[in-house]
């Protein structure tokens, strides 16, 4: 195996929560993410689920230098980008590159479409030299699919799925290896999101991208992505390839999430059942002991309350070498088909 | 036929000129039944729900024209007053987003029992009362302590089931749910369907679901109604419309959900973008992105067509369509 371009080992980003104006004191933590680990190789995507406050978006941010992580390592390249800083960190930077979930409010509505594409030259110029970069922007924007003529507009006088297109043209300006995409979708119509995603498809393998790409939709990740990391209160629960995920969750959480999907078919209303989970997941600031989905759990028993299990293949499929046999964080692992049955490749 | 819309229209007068938000709707949900409407944002599903309620902003907003006749009376030629009896206690809506719906300086529990209080003249002691009842029907656990927290104290589920209690309070004929789920995670959003659905067969209710995810819609609807640029495009039983549809842009919107078996390659997508409000195309608004369109779809609004039972569609060519 080649090595990773990207290896995330034991991310841990806990937000302290203080009391008292003058002396503060921390009286607990936001465990946002609580440990967690994977691995990017080159030209692959990794898609990560879960649900709001699973702690996604704020991995994106660390891989992005946006946020410091507690503790933990990120590795580009085989070295720790965690711990530096000035021109080595500005130099790790420009080769992962972000795309952000909301097209309205991530694009400067002061400043053109020329220059909001053409600002990360201002940072890194040895990108493009200042003759250059108007060439650059129109060049950009003719690969996202825009009129290069477009270049002195501002974000205003496009649609949402155009503004998609200028922030991934951001986001490509540097020629960075990895882009980390932060629900690149969601915010768009059901009619343009498609489009999106062949661009991102398209972008992938013209300039051998490799994607972090972070969403909730389930049936739009499974498309893109050719692993899945499944995230629940700050941690991954399962981890696998798309089809292992898909077809055979070993995870409960996994299963309900998946169960959980309304599937576009009215003929598998009937003969589908549905995991309903009972309650809300707990507050971050108090993770349970033991397995932290345990208080949702139809599984839970005593061992789960006083034993964290280890994200690794389960036991009982160490020694098959079928699609269950993948990394499951859970003691009580089985797999189980929720999805509908569908002809695979 | 519990509501029947009829050749609704309304426009916004804007600065820039008249946004043309609905442009001839026509609709019917029967008691016990689910119509789902299908649509894109500015499609005008939400603004066809807001005239039905008698909440759309007037102005800018203006209803050009139609009827809708809820239990054989038309809402249209009500005094405000008399609509607002309807209101509430007829037929309730739920909204998106019951964080900024809820009143936030009020406890839920009053919230609740207002409607009582205004609507059947209840004392405050008897309206709490019904508050607590209502919490445990949409299962609220803990109702009888919770009743005196405020919306903030609630998780987003939560507070959605505080809204559809709200909206179940005084029974309403007529539920009409705005995206209900679309803030919430999926887990979530399972529980709160799960929930709606239960409640509307108890209560016989006709329901209103809008929504853009064909997936909610397959799992809960009778019949589907699909918007376009104010118009619907095609009306059919759930079932009939999953398998062939008669319209290009419902076939679109289907073909463009992502399947196993095309993984690795280019989703289908169509192309273009919806049409600005104040320049509607002439002819079938979705001509500039339909595959299929001809000369005669630049210059003729499609009529409504039947192509089956209790089925139509705004497309030339829907024979074509529907085969295929």
């Amino acid at each position: 195996m080649v090595d990773p371009i990207l290896e995330v080992g034991g991310l841990v980003k806990h937000y302290p929560l203080t009391q008292g104006i003058l002396f503060k004191k921390q009286v607990g933590a936001v465990k946002a993410v609580d440990g967690v680990d994977f691995t990017l190789h080159k030209g692959e995507t990794l898609g990560i689920v879960g649900e709001s406050g699973c702690g996604k978006s704020t991995v994106a941010k660390m891989l992005v230098n946006l946020e410091r992580p507690t503790q933990g390592l990120i590795k580009y390249k085989g070295e720790d980008i965690t711990k530096l800083s000035g021109k080595a960190l500005k130099s790790v930077r420009r080769n992962i590159q972000m795309v952000f979930q909301d097209p309205y409010t991530s694009l400067n509505p002061r400043m053109t479409v020329g220059d909001i594409i053409g600002e990360p030259y201002d940072i890194h110029p040895e990108v493009a030299p200042k003759g250059d970069r108007r060439k650059k922007v129109q060049d950009l924007l003719d690969v996202v699919g825009l009129n290069p003529e477009y270049i002195n507009r501002y974000p205003h006088q496009f649609s949402g799925g155009q503004r998609q297109r200028i922030g991934i043209a951001r986001g490509l300006a540097l020629r960075p290896e990895v882009i980390v995409a932060d629900e690149p979708v969601s915010a768009l119509d059901v009619s343009v999101q498609a489009q999106v995603i062949n661009l991102l498809d398209r972008l992938q393998s013209e300039f051998e991208l490799s994607y972090l790409f972070i969403a909730h939709d389930l049936s739009i990740v499974r498309h893109i992505s050719d692993r899945v990391g499944v995230m629940y209160l700050g941690r991954i629960v399962e981890i696998g390839r798309d089809a292992e995920i898909y077809d055979h969750p070993t995870h409960p959480y996994t299963q309900a999430l998946l169960s959980a999907v309304p599937v576009p078919d009215p003929e598998a209303r009937e003969h589908r059942e549905r995991i309903i989970l009972t309650g809300d997941v707990p507050s971050p600031t108090n993770i349970p002991s033991g397995c932290r989905f345990r208080t949702r759990c139809w599984k839970a028993q005593e061992r789960c309350a006083l034993e964290v299990p280890a994200l690794a293949v389960p036991a009982e499929f160490r020694h098959t070498s079928g699609p269950a046999a993948h990394d499951s964080a859970c003691h009580f692992a089985e797999e189980k088909q929720v999805v509908p049955a569908e002809e695979t490749e | 036929m519990l509501l029947e819309v009829r050749d609704l229209q309304v426009e916004f007068r804007t600065r820039d000129g008249v946004a043309k938000a609905v442009n001839g709707v026509d609709y019917a949900v029967d008691a016990g039944e689910t119509l789902a409407v299908l649509g894109e944002s500015g499609s005008g599903k939400s603004v066809t729900a807001q005239a039905i309620m008698g909440i759309l902003d007037m102005p800018p907003g203006r209803i050009t024209g139609g009827e809708i006749l809820f239990q054989g009376r038309d809402l249209l030629k009500l005094k405000e007053d008399e609509r607002r009896r309807v209101r509430g206690a007829e037929m309730a809506m739920i909204f998106q987003d019951a964080l900024s719906s809820l009143n936030p300086v009020l406890s839920v529990g009053d919230q609740l029992g207002e409607m009582f209080v205004v609507h059947r003249g209840m004392s405050k002691k008897d309206a709490r009362a019904k508050a607590v009842e209502l919490m445990d029907r949409v299962r609220i656990p803990a109702a009888r302590e919770r009743v005196k927290d405020y919306p903030h104290q609630f998780s987003g589920g939560m507070r959605q089931r505080i809204m559809i209690a709200m909206a179940l309070a005084l029974e309403p004929a007529l539920i009409i749910a705005d995206e209900p789920t679309t803030a919430l995670d999926v887990t979530v959003q399972a529980q709160v369907m799960e929930l709606l659905a239960e409640l509307q067969r108890e209560y016989h209710m006709g329901l209103i679901l809008i929504t853009h995810d064909l997936g909610v819609v397959a799992d809960v609807a009778d019949r589907i109604a699909v918007m376009y640029a104010g118009r619907i495009v095609e009306q059919a039983p759930v079932h009939d419309i999953y398998k062939a549809p008669a319209h290009p842009y419902t076939r679109g919107l289907l073909d463009s959900i992502p399947r196993l078996d095309q993984k690795g390659q280019e989703l289908y997508a169509i192309k273009g973008l919806p049409p600005n409000l104040m320049h509607i195309p002439p002819g079938c608004a979705f001509n500039p992105r339909c595959p299929m369109a001809r000369d005669v779809c630049r210059t003729d609004v499609p009529p409504l067509y039947e192509v089956g039972d209790r089925r139509t569609s705004a497309c030339h060519f829907w024979t074509e369509c529907l085969n295929g």
